[in-house]
């Protein structure tokens, strides 16, 4: 991603709006008794236009941010959701992008992943009391609402971006030679 | 060059990973620091525009929700159902937050709430996205009285207890929340016990530690304890209802000397509360 000040400005505003949102619209509404988590999506729709580094960083910002707003513990969210774009952006690095299908897979598979990181941070910050199952269920759901969110937050981002984005060149498939006579 | 830029974002990835160790070391278990009552006092009056523009369509997702809900019930419940798509569909936000504010009004006639405590009402403006967290930030804060630890209810009863507080905000650690334990007692037995949460599952409380001679049953009320002994005396007044025994099996209280609590209050929607703000804060 080319970093100009017009993009970070852009990037600013939307970690902003997106921690906005999520607190004041996508945390109190339940659909089937889920809340969606827009969060990780946002973050790992950014890694995978951006890369490793955008990832990581928005990752932490939008943890930071979280944290700051909700008055927790500075740090847990970060962490968690730095990984997430981070490991969004090493497949950007990795792999082509060649089906639509892949944006909001990777989100689904990614929110999962970003959930569990959650829990294995307040588990490492001790949980003394039952953990009851409906806690799977919120985890596969979200990520459900992940995959449903995940490709108009793609394309929405790269719309946005798209004068930062550094796209793969077209490669023409040199000519087959003509056969004069043949 | 290549080399150069991979050990630069190597480092900066470190740098990342270092620092969120650190911030979590440091501010765990130390309440809100100057940082973060800087950052919520900067966004709370934006968050609570937010929060007001955002409520008519987050009525209509929860309506949808409501409804489907709704759909498996029995006859008896239509008439119910049907206020509540009245409520939700008309947008009628005042109708819905007036039938709140009476509610707290009733609790604090009841007698509910003792001499000594001053009610200070607050809308809930966030709420925590992962389900590990329970808690919500609300619009009042140490301007309007209210401090770390003052108990927290809204019109059904108790909701949570206050663990930070900025300038114009306050963060609410629900009764759901892993961190939660508040001592109480099974009307009119008075067994006594302390509620936990069964964490993920809001609608879903367990009364822990309790005296397994005395058989509690279900559908009986929980409310505060309340004690108070030695000097030091609970941060919850007593009779503060929590909510009502659902499964009480005489095996599990013999056996793990607890029983199941449904919460009083819908703790997955909450909107408006009240601090009760001059009590202990011991």
């Amino acid at each position: 991603m080319i970093l100009t000040p017009k993009i970070f400005a852009r990037l600013v505003a939307i970690v902003v709006l997106g921690v906005l949102l999520q607190l004041s619209f996508f945390s109190q509404v339940a659909v089937f008794h889920v809340s969606p988590d827009l969060l990780p999506v946002l973050v790992i729709s950014l890694g995978l236009l951006g890369g490793t580094m955008t990832g990581a960083v928005t990752g932490f910002s939008v943890g930071f941010l979280l944290d700051c707003l909700l008055i927790e513990p500075l740090g847990g969210a970060s962490l968690v959701l730095l990984a997430t774009g981070y490991l969004a952006g090493l497949f950007r690095e990795r792999f082509e992008i060649h089906s639509p299908l892949v944006p909001p897979l990777l989100c689904m598979g990614l929110t999962l992943f970003a959930e569990l990181g959650f829990g294995a941070v307040e588990l490492m910050l001790g949980v003394d009391t039952a953990v009851s199952g409906l806690v799977v269920r919120d985890l596969l759901v979200k990520s459900i609402y992940a995959f449903v969110l995940g490709w108009p937050i793609y394309l929405g981002l790269k719309r946005l971006l798209r004068p930062a984005l550094i796209e793969e060149s077209t490669v023409r498939r040199p000519r087959r030679p003509t056969v004069l006579g043949a | 060059m290549y080399r150069k830029q991979v050990r630069r974002r190597r480092a900066v990835l470190a740098l990342l990973i270092i620092g969120s160790f650190v911030l979590l070391t440091i501010t765990y278990g130390s309440g809100s620091n100057g940082l973060q009552r800087g950052v919520s006092t900067i966004f709370s009056p934006v968050q609570s525009v937010a929060d007001g523009a955002l409520k008519p369509a987050r009525d209509l997702v929860n309506w949808f929700d409501q409804t489907f809900d709704a759909r498996g019930r029995n006859s008896r419940l239509q008439d119910e159902l049907r206020a509540a798509r009245q409520e939700a569909v008309g947008a009628d936000a005042a109708l819905a937050e007036n039938a709140q504010l009476r509610k707290l009004v009733q609790l604090n006639r009841g007698g509910a709430i003792p001499s000594g405590y001053e009610p200070v009402t607050g809308r809930v403006i966030a709420r925590s996205p992962t389900v590990w967290f329970s808690d919500v930030t609300i619009d009042a804060g140490s301007g309007d009285g209210v401090e770390v630890n003052d108990p927290v209810v809204n019109g059904d009863g108790l909701v949570g207890t206050v663990t930070a507080v900025t300038g114009g905000s306050a963060q609410v650690t629900l009764i759901a929340d892993s961190s939660s334990a508040v001592s109480a007692k099974v009307v009119p037995l008075g067994v006594q016990g302390v509620i936990r949460p069964n964490v993920g599952d809001p609608g879903d409380l367990i009364l822990d530690f309790i005296d397994s001679t005395k058989h509690i049953n279900k559908g009986q009320a929980v409310v505060t304890a309340g004690w108070r002994g030695q000097g030091i005396e609970s941060r919850f007044p007593p009779n503060l209802p929590i909510g009502e025994v659902t499964t009480a099996s005489i095996r599990e209280q013999e056996a793990q000397q607890q029983v199941h609590v449904r919460p009083f209050a819908d703790l997955r929607d909450l909107d408006l509360v009240q601090v009760l703000t001059g009590g202990s804060r011991e």
